[in-house]
């Protein structure tokens, strides 16, 4: 099987990445299909073969629930690693816009797996800090990019047209 | 003489009579113009941002985006904000974190 090692599974040995791999069920998603939603219990870490995930929020546009693009996700890559924090609920939606092939990898499983192997316990959750992390650090940055510009248009309305310190 | 003055009374009746006459088939007319009046202000108003095409544009009715369009957009803001702030990421810097997109949103 011709398989690029998932970030999640990042210093794992060969032998430990397969062990972990066989913890999980290989499924197919088709295009357009859910494989989960917001607030569902998160049971299972998902990591992605082949195709891609989107991540996704609602936001209300024009008085309807619509779905705002948060993330996109391709092979190799994970997603639904709120199955390994509390509350254990998905935050996010995620949807496949083409046919995806991933490998959901249950809690449980992996629970007890680590439990009896710490090393390989410990090098996951190191690659997981990596992953969480990124997204935090990017998020914060997009954060304050949209707060910058709050700010600019509410002094800009305080001080009137052609008042804008800001450049 | 007592003709001419007869004759020149009646000429003056006559036109009396001819003005209030032409005064009232014409009031609705006055009335119209002073219509027309009141508008002027307001069309003074939007007239200096004749002057420059750009300035007039704010005065025109908004065109309808349909939801798909401003959908489209709002995905596209997205992308580009990530991208500025992965841009961000991967070299930390007051410049880096402020950089202007082409987003729609913001323009």
């Amino acid at each position: 099987m011709i398989y690029e090692r998932p970030e999640l599974l990042k210093d794992l040995t060969a032998e430990e990445t397969q062990e972990v791999l066989a913890l999980g069920t290989k499924m197919t998603v088709p295009s357009g299909g859910s494989l989960f939603r917001l607030g569902d219990p998160a049971d299972r870490l998902y990591l992605i073969e082949r195709g891609q995930i989107t991540l996704t929020l609602p936001m209300r546009v024009r008085g309807k629930d619509q779905d705002v693009i948060v993330e996109e996700t391709t092979s190799g890559q994970a997603v639904g690693w709120s199955a390994l924090i509390p509350p254990y609920k998905f935050t996010l939606a995620a949807t496949a816009p083409l046919e995806t092939v991933i490998i959901a990898l249950p809690r449980e499983a992996l629970r007890k797996y680590f439990a009896a192997n710490p090393a390989v316990g410990y090098k996951v959750t190191l690659n997981l800090a990596v992953v969480v992390g990124h997204r935090l650090q990017l998020f914060q940055a997009m954060w304050l990019r949209e707060m910058q510009r709050t700010v600019e248009k509410h002094a800009t309305q305080i001080a009137g047209p052609g008042h804008n310190d800001y450049g | 003489m007592e003709m001419f003055l007869m004759v020149s009374c009646m000429s003056m009746l006559a036109l009396a009579v001819t003005a209030i006459a032409f005064g009232a088939a014409t009031r609705p007319e006055k009335s119209s113009s002073a219509d027309q009046l009141e508008l002027r202000p307001a069309a003074k108003a939007v007239a200096p941002g004749r002057f420059f095409v750009d300035q007039v544009l704010p005065s025109q009715p908004q065109t309808y985006v349909p939801t798909e369009v401003l959908l489209a957009q709002i995905d596209h803001h997205v992308r580009l904000e990530q991208a500025a702030a992965q841009s961000f990421l991967e070299a930390p810097s007051h410049t880096q974190l402020h950089t202007k997109t082409t987003t729609p949103f913001v323009n």
